[in-house]
Formats: structure tokens, C-alpha cells, sequence
């Protein structure tokens, strides 16, 4: 090649590398503070202008209708949506995506990003699908939600459902009309690709995507056929949004309100009312969310915290952490550092040794609730489905989440974290505790893990007895158990002998109970006909209980009552009983409608938030072979050789935890305002309290851990240096008074120095 | 870093400076005019009185200087006034100087616990000593008969002026670290000001190490040949 041509060839490469890195780089902004009126036309995602008054409209696509002005690819490598990419910055730990599984009492914390203690989707046999199916309702759309061709899995259904793409309107939509919950019911419908529409208020979504056949697409529109159950989505727009050219007007908040954030980033305490609240201290000052965690067209949010521009490339500098605002750029070096921004006040902190700043985060003393003896339990918007409001109930109390739990972070420093202990079936494959999916240890499992399903089917098929006028209900060991709107237990003391120690089936009218069948007397001589109806009436709707393990019957001494024919037939009982009792008859043995197991777990779990006794997991390990376990509350469950449930201790067993910066307090209302004692003296909460595992099982197994423990900090130490501050007054005033001897005499000393010099006093020979 | 190498460089020469002293007023020694072999001589001397610390009779010898000197200074239940200012100024050098010196992080854990408590100590015995002892140091006393050899710019001065001065500045410096110390802890200081107290502080205690050092030498120590 001429040397000519090589540097021409050279230039223009350069060119062209120089045009691609301008291309990744935003657009500069032209200096008005303005944000635009968005009067713009909506285009679906075949990129074709929306016209509402088509007969069958498609959903519109951030990507096309956002595109011409935002360069949408840029804005998927955001902190929101890069998760999934390989390049993706891990950062400081953050809160996981936690798999919850009531029946199976699971709880598997799950990230894409390269956490401690966390597990990677793939790991658990999540694909994009699953995930997005599993976490849509809090996903901001893109990422994973939207995957390439190339990364699509056979067990999806994109093509059915579309991708998610971003959702720039939930975030940046200021309309009252945006609507979380109506985003959630859309994705958990798998109407992926009408999801942003509908929750954006731009019209109505109807029909259900999950329910289409596997081979539906977009262009096979609606279904002629069926109105009811397949129904295909659709949109009608709300005409009221468009002008005459059909363009809509989306009211576009530049910088997002916090509520929009808060849908999927708030924590607050169990217990606590709404309007007991405190807000960020920073909220009530009038900053948002936004005013710190910045970004820019690329999405790159800033996070806040120490060290972050060390973690993350795109990142400039730390200005806008605590210290960058309070304290100014390098003021603990000792310059003024123009600190101050946003009105934030200069704090003096008066008293406190140097090390508390060298080895603790300002978040310690200034962030969530005051440290107790036990951590207090909060929930979290994604890990309990908070924010998603409707007639059923979204919101979960599994997983527990605690705070604060004060653990070191990658700057060496203490910060504030929330804790959640794992739970999960697991196999032990080459000495590794690996999660099992839920699907498949209930497949295993069968009814073990459903003890409140094995009595809540028989109460929900009791309702269909006519003329009941009544609700079903069952009483044993002093409480009558009921069926609620979740289709759970909720369980009420209950005073009268009725049933002693066994389960009696009966029926609440007017605030009183009554037996559900009469009493009847087989060896009376005349029979009781009206008795013997409504146990006909009984025992057919007993029948009609789903998975029913035999047929229903009623044995009352040595007779046993059955349908035969559509007509109550007494036979001899298998097994006498002492008192009426309704059975399943199977293989001419007799078993109680409720299996014992299942009733002790009724009994041990009804009224908690957790789901599992130490006897189905007992039973379920059995079930499973060895090599299975369960972990919960720090511990992991094994059947020993005899077929005993033993615990023991396992790194997949540890804590997930990830630093909490929210809600701020006040300076007065900090650690350590009432002196150094807040946190410095024997049993403080801040060093002493204690931290105790949690999970769906109900054991008395637990980890148990210090709060110190946590901190890295020995116990021994810190209790002979807290009981120092008991006399730590007295200490200062021994201080003080020798200072004052030492000062005056030599003060005194001087003095006569000076005499001597002066000649005033003379020599002493 | 600065008080790191101030701290090391002056230890250093003060120690080299008394021994070289010492090592000098030996007539033998002091007739040596070649720089070379006399260093090698003071070497010499040096690795002697090293090994010389070893030697079995030390803790006699020891106790016995003890004695004398709280005999002629401390009689009775006053020795237990120098016994804590000494136990407990050597309890705070010891744990000071190696934090600063050797631990970047600076001192924590149960050091810090036995330095704060000896610092306590030493406050109350500075105070108790000076009040014993103050007069025996008074600035305007005459001069003694005896001339100080310290080095060829004090030759003339009477050794009562350097032990005065010496004890007043040890005053001067303790007083410091009480002062110091006080002040950090008390809630009016914030955070900016603290950064100066913990130099003022370890300074404070550098001129108190070396005044005690010399008053030792000078005033404590018998002296040879």
C-alpha cells in the first residue's frame, strides 16, 4: 500500500471511530431550562402513527414515539435498565429481586448484578421470561423485559405478549392518570406491550394475553370467536388526549416526582400508620428525589454514595453524596469546600472524634430508624409488592426485611443495612447448596406444603350447601378457623366445648355457631329426617372438594353415613367413633377430612406470617431424598440418619444485606445527639442488640447474631468501653481540675520568671 | 508524616546526642582526636552499655537509683506521686508513639482504653507532683555551683537553670495533653478544630518525652568515669 493511501485510510478510520464515540456520547444541551410542551404524535411499535379512532389501534412504543427527540438506546444503558448487560457496573450492593413463593416458603434474593449472597437468575433457572413475569410489576421496562432475538428463550411467549419496553412514562409522566397498580395487573396479565399505554391513563386496555394460544400474534388481531375468556388485548384511546392531527399531549415531567420513584424504592416500617410517617428530612426541605440522584440523557443515575466514580466509569466525581453537599468538595481535608449546596447546612458535629468519620458513613447516625434492641421489620416496595392497590391483596409480609443492621462497606466504613434471610429448598450438588424452583419441589411435595389449602377447600366447598345462610367454619383447640377473601385462614378464639380436641365442622349465622350437621343417632328408632337431609346436603357438597383424597362420610358410632346413588346410606363403620366426625372413606379405611399434619400446621401457623412447621419440611425432605435440604432464619434443615430434622450452618444460609440511605433525619433527631452514650455504653442497641434469623419456617432454630457481630467490632471491647462512659463525666471533671493546678502554678512559675528577669524579685541563694 | 519523621528524627538525636555526651566525658574517650576511630570507639561504648542493660545486677542497680533519688526527692508516700506520674507517663508514650508512628489507622481497641485511663492518671499526678515538688524548681532560685556539660552551648549554664527549665517545660507540655485531651472531648470544639487538637496534642507529648528524657539524664542518671 502507497504511504498516501495508508494515511488516508488511517485518517478516515480515526474519522470514523471519532463519529461512532460522538455518537455514544448525549447530545449537549442548548441552555434553556425549559422543558417542551409534548404535543406529539404516538407511534406503536411498528413505528406508525397512532390514529385512536382506528378501529384497532395498537399500544404506542416509547421507542418510536420518544425516538425522533431521545436516543433510546442511549437511554437503555441506565442504571434502570443495564442490569442484564454483561458491562453493566455492579456498584454498591443494592436491594435484590426476591423470588417469593408463599406455598413453598421461598425466598430467593436474585440480581443480575454481581452481589454478595445474591443468586444470578440463570442460577435458579430463571429465564428472561420468568423474570420479567415474576418482577415485571416493579420493572421499569427494558433490560431483560426486552430482550434481542437472539436472547429469546423457547419457553417464552414474546411474540403473544411483546416486550416491555422502557417505560418512560412511568417515570416521566406527571399526570395524576399514571397508575403503578394498572401497570402491574397489565404485565401480570402478560399484556407486555399494552402495559405502558394503559398504566400512562392514554386509554383502555382490555383482554388478557396469558390466555391467547402460544401461536396468536399482533397482526392476528381480535378473536372473532371468543368475547369471554381468550380475549385478545386491545386499546381504546382516550379521544379527549388528541388534537385534530392526532396528536396526543403527554404531560412530561422532566425531573420525576417522587411518587414515581417511591412505586418502587420505598420502605416503611410495619405497624407504623400511614400518617405516623416521617418523611426524608430532605423531602421536607422541598428537595426530590431527583435533585440528587441526577442523570443525564443516558440514564446514568447517580447513586450517592462513597466511592461510586471508583465503581462506576460514567460517573463524575462524588458532589452530590452527603459530604459533597454538607461538607463541600475536600472539606475534611481541612478547606471551607463551598459546601452548602442546595441550602444544605454545614454541620458542626462538636464533640466527636475524628475516627467517627473515618469509620463510619453519615448514614449511621442520620439514616432510617434509631437502632433497637432488635432491628426494626419493614417493607420494601419490590420485595413486598407495595404499591399495587386493588381489591386483592398485592402486598406480602414475606420476605422479612430488617433495619438497620450496621455493616462495613467497601470504603471500610460502617453504613446502615437491610438484611433478609434466604429460604429455599435446595439440593446439594459437589457440597454446594443450590435452589430448587418451587414448581418443582410442589410437584414432589403434593399436599404437604397446603395445609391451610387441604381445610381452605373444604370451608370454600361448604359455602355451596344450599340454604347454609351461614359461614362455614371449622373449630378445633379453641378457635374457629375461616375462610378470608385470599383465600387463607383467619382464625378466632373460640370459648364453648364443642369440639375439644377434635375438628368440628360448623356454621356461624348471626354471630352464632352452630354444628354443621345435626345431631344423629344411629341406633335411635325413629330416624331424624331433617338431620339426615342436611347431611345428605353435606356430603354431596363434600364430594365436589378439589383433589379430594376419598369419599365423604359421616361416622357416628358404629354406623357410617355415605352417598350412594344420590341417597344417604348407613353402613357399618371401619372404625367406630366416639363422637360424629366427617371422613374421607378410602380403600374402606377411614382418615379425617383434615390430616393430622395438616392440622398441627393449621394450628402452629394460622395468624403468623410464616408457612411451614418443622413437620412438613420433615416430610417434605423425605419426600425429596437426602441431598435435599431447606434453609430459613440463617439455618439449613437436613434429615439426619434417623429421619430427624437437624440444623446446621451453611454460607447459603447468610443474610443478604444491602445499605439503606433513606429516610433521613434530622440533625436533632440523630445518633448521638443526647451525647456519646447513644451508642457508647454497656448494652447499647447500637452495639448489643441482636439480630434473629426469619423465614417461612415457624422453628425455634434461628440464627441468632450480636449486632457488633455484624460491625466486624468485639463484643468484650465494647462493653468495658461503654461502661468507660459511665464515668466519663467524672473523668473530664478530674481532667479539668488538674489542668486547673498544673495551669496556675505554672502560670505562678512564669511569673516569677519574669521577676527574675525583670529584677522585681530577686535571687534566692 | 511530618510528625512521624520529626518524632523519629529527634528521638533519635537526643538519644545520640546524651550517649555521645556521656560517651564524650570519658577521659580516655575525649582524647581521641580522629573522627573515625573515635566513632567507632563510641560504638563500641555504645554495644557495651547495650549489653550492660543485661547484665544480672541491672535491677539492683536500678532499684538502688530509685531509692536515692526518691530518698533525696520523694521521701515516704510522696514516691507514689513520681511512682504514678512515670508509670503512667510511660503507659502514655509507649501506646502514643507506636500508634502514631507504626499504625496508620491511629490508636483503637484496648490500647486506647489503657492510654486514656494512664493519661487520666498522669493528669492527677502532674498536678499532685507539682504540688510537692514545684518549689524545688523555682525559676528564681540562684544558680548552683554546678556547671551543666550538656553541650558546648549550655557549658556555662548552672545545671539547676536546665533541670528548672527542664521540669517546667515537661509542666508546659503535660499541660498541653491534659488541655488537649480535655477539650476533645468536651461538645464545643467541632470537627475542624479537632484535626489541630490531636497535632497540638501529640506534639505536646513529643516535648514532654524529650524533656523528661534529658531531666532523666541530667538529673536522674549518675554519671561515669
Amino acid at each position: 500500500m502507497k504511504p498516501e493511501r495508508a494515511a488516508l485510510s488511517a485518517l478516515i478510520a480515526v474519522a470514523l471511530s471519532c463519529a461512532a464515540a460522538a455518537a455514544d456520547k448525549p447530545p449537549k444541551w442548548d441552555g434553556s431550562r425549559v422543558s417542551p410542551v409534548h404535543r406529539i404524535p404516538l407511534k406503536d411499535e411498528l413505528d406508525q402513527e397512532i390514529v385512536p379512532s382506528e378501529s384497532y389501534p395498537l399500544p404506542f412504543s416509547a421507542r418510536f414515539t420518544c425516538a425522533p427527540c431521545h436516543d433510546y438506546d442511549m437511554v437503555r444503558k441506565g442504571l434502570h435498565f443495564n442490569a442484564g448487560r454483561p458491562d453493566a457496573p455492579s456498584g454498591r450492593p443494592g436491594e435484590p429481586w426476591i423470588w417469593a413463593d408463599e406455598g413453598t416458603g421461598t425466598l430467593i434474593p436474585l440480581s443480575y448484578r454481581k452481589w454478595k449472597g445474591v443468586w444470578e437468575p440463570e442460577a435458579v433457572g430463571l429465564t428472561d421470561w420468568d423474570f420479567t413475569r415474576l418482577f415485571g410489576r416493579h420493572l421499569p421496562g427494558g433490560g431483560v423485559s426486552e430482550p434481542r432475538e437472539e436472547d429469546v428463550t423457547r419457553d417464552s411467549r414474546w411474540d403473544v405478549s411483546g416486550r416491555i419496553e422502557i417505560n418512560c412514562m412511568g417515570c416521566h409522566n406527571a399526570s395524576p392518570r399514571q397508575d403503578p397498580s394498572e401497570w402491574a395487573r397489565q404485565v401480570m396479565r402478560e399484556n407486555f406491550r399494552w402495559a405502558a399505554t394503559a398504566a400512562a391513563g392514554l386509554g383502555y386496555v382490555g383482554g388478557i394475553a396469558s390466555r391467547l394460544a402460544a401461536t396468536w400474534d399482533l397482526f392476528d388481531g381480535p378473536s372473532p370467536d371468543d368475547k369471554e375468556w381468550a380475549v385478545p388485548p386491545s386499546v381504546k384511546y382516550d379521544p379527549s388526549l388528541f388534537d385534530a392531527k392526532h396528536k396526543a399531549f403527554l404531560d412530561i415531567s422532566y425531573k420525576p416526582d417522587d411518587g414515581r420513584c417511591l412505586s418502587c424504592h420505598s420502605a416503611t416500617s410495619i405497624g407504623e400508620a400511614k400518617h405516623e410517617f416521617d418523611e426524608d428530612v430532605h423531602t421536607a426541605s422541598g428537595l426530590r428525589c431527583v435533585s440528587c440522584h441526577r442523570n443525564g440523557i443516558d440514564h446514568e443515575m447517580v447513586r450517592g454514595y462513597e466511592g461510586e466514580s471508583k465503581d462506576n466509569d460514567n460517573i463524575d466525581g462524588e458532589d452530590l453524596t452527603c459530604a459533597g453537599c454538607h461538607l463541600g468538595k475536600d472539606a475534611e481535608k481541612g478547606g471551607k469546600g463551598f459546601a452548602g449546596r442546595l441550602g444544605a447546612p454545614f454541620p458542626k458535629h462538636n464533640g466527636f472524634p475524628k475516627v467517627h468519620f473515618e469509620r463510619l458513613n453519615c448514614t449511621v447516625c442520620h439514616s432510617g430508624p434509631l437502632p433497637a434492641k432488635e432491628p426494626t421489620r419493614v417493607r420494601a416496595a419490590r420485595a413486598n409488592r407495595l404499591g399495587i392497590f386493588g381489591i386483592a391483596r398485592w402486598a406480602t409480609d414475606l420476605p422479612a426485611v430488617f433495619e438497620p443492621l450496621l455493616v462495613r462497606g467497601a470504603n471500610g466504613k460502617l453504613a446502615p443495612h437491610r438484611l433478609t434471610w434466604p429460604a429455599f429448598w435446595a439440593e446439594t450438588k459437589d457440597g454446594t447448596i443450590v435452589p430448587m424452583k418451587p414448581e418443582s419441589v410442589k410437584a414432589d411435595a403434593g399436599d404437604i406444603l397446603d395445609a391451610a389449602g387441604s381445610v381452605g377447600r373444604v370451608l370454600a366447598a361448604l359455602y355451596d350447601i344450599p340454604d347454609l345462610a351461614g359461614t362455614p367454619l371449622l373449630i378445633m383447640s379453641g378457635r374457629a378457623y375461616e375462610l378470608n377473601a385470599d383465600a387463607g385462614l383467619d382464625a378466632s378464639p373460640y370459648a364453648d366445648d364443642l369440639a375439644g380436641d377434635n375438628l368440628f365442622w360448623a356454621v356461624r349465622k348471626e354471630g352464632n355457631i352452630f354444628p354443621l350437621v345435626p345431631e344423629i343417632d344411629p341406633d335411635a328408632p325413629e330416624p331424624n329426617t331433617d338431620a339426615e337431609a342436611r347431611l345428605l346436603q353435606v356430603l354431596i357438597t363434600l364430594g365436589t372438594v378439589p383433589g379430594a383424597p376419598g369419599k365423604p362420610a359421616l361416622a357416628v358410632k358404629k354406623a357410617l353415613y355415605v352417598v350412594t346413588d344420590g341417597s344417604l346410606e348407613k353402613k357399618d363403620a371401619p372404625e367406630p367413633s366416639a363422637r360424629p366426625e366427617l371422613v374421607w372413606v378410602r380403600d374402606g379405611k377411614q382418615a379425617p377430612l383434615v390430616a393430622d399434619f395438616a392440622r398441627r400446621a393449621v394450628l402452629t401457623l394460622t395468624g403468623t406470617d410464616q408457612t411451614l412447621t418443622e413437620e412438613q419440611v420433615a416430610l417434605v425432605l423425605t419426600k425429596l431424598g437426602k441431598d435435599h435440604a431447606y434453609v430459613s432464619s440463617g439455618r439449613v434443615f437436613r434429615l439426619n440418619g434417623k429421619g430427624r430434622l437437624e440444623d446446621g450452618s451453611d454460607k447459603a444460609a447468610e443474610p443478604v444485606m444491602w445499605p439503606l440511605a433513606h429516610e433521613v433525619r434530622p440533625a436533632r433527631m440523630a445518633l448521638g445527639v443526647n451525647g456519646c452514650t447513644d451508642c457508647h455504653k454497656a448494652g447499647s442497641a447500637f452495639l448489643f442488640g441482636r439480630v434473629k434469623g426469619y423465614g417461612p419456617l415457624r422453628t425455634s432454630r434461628v440464627e441468632v447474631r450480636s449486632a457488633s457481630s455484624f460491625m466486624g467490632l468485639g463484643r468484650a471491647y465494647q462493653f468495658l468501653f461503654g461502661l468507660s462512659f459511665a464515668v466519663r463525666p467524672l473523668f473530664k471533671g478530674v481532667l479539668l481540675g488538674a489542668a486547673a493546678v498544673v495551669g496556675s502554678l505554672l502560670f505562678l512559675a512564669a511569673l516569677l520568671w519574669l521577676g527574675r528577669i525583670s529584677g522585681l524579685i530577686g535571687k534566692r541563694s | 508524616m511530618l510528625f512521624i519523621a520529626i518524632t523519629v528524627l529527634s528521638v533519635l538525636g537526643i538519644l545520640f546526642g546524651l550517649t555521645f555526651l556521656r560517651f564524650r566525658a570519658i577521659p580516655a574517650a575525649g582524647e581521641e582526636r580522629n573522627a573515625p576511630s573515635r566513632l567507632r570507639n563510641y560504638a563500641g561504648w555504645l554495644g557495651d552499655g547495650a549489653r550492660a542493660l543485661f547484665d544480672p545486677g541491672i535491677p539492683a542497680k536500678a532499684l538502688a537509683l530509685y531509692k536515692t533519688w526518691t530518698v533525696r526527692c520523694y521521701p515516704g508516700w510522696r514516691q507514689w506521686v513520681f511512682v504514678a506520674l512515670a508509670t503512667s507517663f510511660g503507659i502514655c508514650a509507649a501506646s502514643g508513639f507506636f500508634f502514631a508512628v507504626f499504625v496508620p489507622r491511629g490508636m483503637f481497641g484496648i490500647p486506647l482504653l489503657c492510654h486514656v485511663t494512664a493519661g487520666g492518671l498522669f493528669a492527677v499526678s502532674l498536678a499532685a507532683l507539682l504540688l510537692l515538688r514545684a518549689g524545688a524548681y523555682r525559676p528564681d532560685d540562684g544558680p548552683g555551683a554546678e556547671k551543666c556539660d550538656l553541650c558546648p552551648v549550655l557549658k556555662n549554664v548552672p545545671m539547676t537553670y536546665v533541670l528548672t527549665g527542664l521540669f517546667w517545660a515537661f509542666t508546659a507540655a503535660g499541660l498541653v495533653l491534659v488541655v488537649t485531651a480535655l477539650l476533645s472531648m468536651l461538645p464545643y470544639l467541632h470537627f475542624g478544630a479537632q484535626i489541630p487538637l490531636l497535632g497540638a496534642h501529640r506534639y505536646g507529648a513529643l516535648a514532654a518525652l524529650i524533656a523528661a528524657v534529658v531531666f532523666f539524664d541530667l538529673g536522674i542518671l549518675p554519671r561515669r568515669g
